[in-house]
């Protein structure tokens, strides 16, 4: 019975080939280290899960996001544990990121033929850098609002071009309610669109050239 | 790069595969253990450290001291050491810099081995660079000033709390202990001035939080009511201020419902026959509740203060306010409603001016004074002890 429904979707699906293609490959020597790219993955997924949990409660307006943040504290059932990874796995992401980035530096993968692999993987530590840095206003707190005034100044210092960058931050003189709008926008579409693509990029490229060996004395 | 030393390095990675493992099951396995040990990580410090709250927005705090998430400390510590004109460089020429030589990092490093021992100069850079890094958020963590310690009400309970003790202070020599209103007494520049009650069903059903909380903020300024919000010169921030409008919400309107928490926590203590109140757990209720509106610093009060112990027992241009066991003392006649006059020949008015105490208070305060002014729930209890043991330890020695 379960052998005939299999056939039949391996028949339509091609079971067998995902299985030879993806799963069943042959890899170098593996070492924990190894672990902190699909590590980095699972942490991306677990603020996606909450952070699409949030926004059922979460409201983007100066007059109510902060109350709406203690509502999820102190009203949702389970609200607190949510919160609590997604404020947990902001920080824990950025470091995990870090150290997998440190790891490829370290054991020299970016080398021929993973150049390409480097280099999304360059732009998916700044943008982890950008949601960190949008999420942080987000609970409208004191907090979050003053290192946003600081964060955007700095970006004000910039010759030329800095004042417009700091204006269009935060969509005037001063941070206010189209700041928060912004910054909403840019951590739940903007950036997490362009994080998913780029980690798609990224893993059809580890696919493509497998993963990297240790290096040995004579490499 | 030549075709030889492509082949070579392909030539070398087929050789590692055919020594090596399967991406299913060994290399899964690891990744899913690893993601486990992490989400067991996260679970656990939401459950057992959580968020720290954090008051609510107020642009107008200037002795907040800012600073940014901690992964950007080291960039924020890095720019102090460019002050003035310099600061681009270290806010844009350097980060610029360094961001792009990573994503440009495979075309920069044209070193063609990768084993340690062949990369001496790339991996003393990158260590440099890490060690720096580590370093300036050491740096920062250590020199920035911490922050001052901020009550934030947690649960609508917390807050009410938290707001009856608020209105207490600030809107009660006014709008007096249950917003009822009336003619102000002993407020410089509003003296007789008549106010309607805030607590009433009209007020309530009409005025959502919104508007209360702008009235609060804003003042009226044409009624004589002063701003309150700090964004108008006041001295409440919007958390303290949404802090009185739930109190006021929750303890007047009539659709509302008083969590019973927060109904036990603001509830002033009941006392029994035979039992001495104490300053810590009657008196300081009932003065913080009706009497330190007036009774602190910078109000016309006789410079009598009645926050603290001491303050109560000891202050004032009438010291001493209360002697113990003296029925007679000030406090206790102007709260009893008889006006006394001082060694000047000034007359004290009765207190509260408005409206008077209700009489259990009243009888609190007398049992207090009378008993000796016990400050803590010990004393007091000591005090009750030997004044009901004391008629039995006369008895016994005379049969």
């Amino acid at each position: 019975m379960w052998s005939k429904v299999y056939d039949w979707l391996d028949e339509r699906l091609g079971l067998e080939d995902l299985y030879k293609g993806l799963l069943d490959r042959p890899e170098p020597h593996g070492n924990w280290w190894n672990t902190l790219g699909s590590a980095s993955l699972f942490i991306f997924i677990m603020q996606g899960a909450t952070g699409i949990f949030l926004t059922v409660y979460y409201t983007p307006s100066p007059d109510h996001a902060y109350d709406s943040i203690q509502y999820i504290m102190n009203g949702v059932a389970f609200g607190w544990l949510i919160r609590g990874i997604h404020h947990w796995g902001a920080s824990l992401m950025v470091l995990v990121v870090f150290i997998h980035l440190l790891r490829v530096f370290y054991t020299a993968s970016y080398k021929y033929p993973r150049e390409l692999t480097w280099i999304i993987g360059s732009f998916l530590f700044l943008l982890t850098l950008g949601m960190g840095f949008t999420g942080y206003l987000l609970p409208w707190n004191q907090r979050a609002y003053w290192a946003t005034t600081v964060g955007t100044s700095i970006a004000g210092t910039v010759p030329f071009i800095g004042p417009f960058i700091e204006r269009a931050l935060r969509g005037g003189t001063d941070i206010s309610a189209l700041t928060l709008s912004r910054f909403f926008s840019a951590h739940i579409w903007m950036l997490p669109a362009l994080l998913t693509a780029l980690i798609g990029g990224h893993l059809y490229l580890i696919m493509r050239h497998g993963e990297s060996q240790f290096p040995e004395l004579d490499d | 790069m030549n075709e030889e030393y492509k082949k070579k390095v392909h030539k070398k990675y087929e050789k590692s595969l055919r020594k090596g493992e399967r991406f299913w099951p060994d290399s899964i396995y690891k990744d899913l253990l690893v993601s486990f040990a992490i989400f067991l990580l996260l679970v656990g410090l939401a459950t057992f450290i959580g968020v720290k709250p954090e008051p609510k927005v107020d642009p107008n705090d200037a002795a907040y001291v800012p600073r940014p998430e901690w992964y950007f400390l080291f960039l924020f510590q890095f720019l102090k050491y460019f002050p003035g004109s310099l600061e681009w460089v270290g806010a844009a020429l350097i980060p610029g810099v360094a961001v792009l030589s990573l994503i440009l990092l495979p075309f920069l490093d044209k070193n063609p081995y990768r084993h340690y021992s062949k990369r001496k100069v790339a991996i003393t850079v990158m260590s440099l660079i890490v060690v720096g890094i580590v370093a300036l958020t050491g740096v920062a963590v250590a020199t920035t000033p911490p922050q001052e310690e901020v009550a934030v009400a947690g649960s609508i309970s917390e807050q009410i709390v938290q707001g009856q003790d608020l209105y207490s202070v600030y809107c009660v020599e006014c709008h007096g202990a249950e917003g009822e209103g009336g003619i102000i007494q002993g407020v410089e520049g509003l003296e007789g001035v008549e106010l309607k009650p805030i607590s009433s069903q009209d007020e309530m059903y009409t005025r959502n939080d919104g508007s209360l909380f702008d009235i609060i903020s804003y003042g009226q300024p044409n009624l004589g009511m002063p701003p309150f919000g700090t964004s108008f010169g006041g001295e409440l921030p919007p958390g303290d201020i949404d802090a009185l409008v739930a109190f006021m919400r929750y303890t007047w309107d009539d659709r509302a419902e008083l969590p019973p928490e927060a109904a036990q926590a603001s509830a002033i203590p009941a006392l029994g026959p035979d039992e001495v109140p104490s300053y810590e757990v009657h008196i300081q209720a009932i003065s913080k509740r009706y009497c330190v509106s007036c009774h602190r610093t910078g109000k016309k009060n006789n410079n009598y203060l009645m926050g603290t112990y001491e303050d109560i027992v000891s202050s004032g241009d009438n010291a001493p306010v209360v002697v113990a066991g003296d029925a007679n003392s000030i406090l206790l006649q102007v709260i009893q409603r008889h006006a006394v006059t001082d060694a000047n020949g000034n007359e004290i008015g009765v207190m509260p001016p408005t409206k008077e105490l209700k009489p259990e208070y009243v009888d609190m305060f007398v049992r207090w004074v009378m008993a000796g002014m016990p400050e803590t729930a010990d004393d007091a209890a000591a005090l009750a002890t030997t004044a009901t043991a004391a008629p039995e330890a006369e008895a016994t020695p005379t049969p």
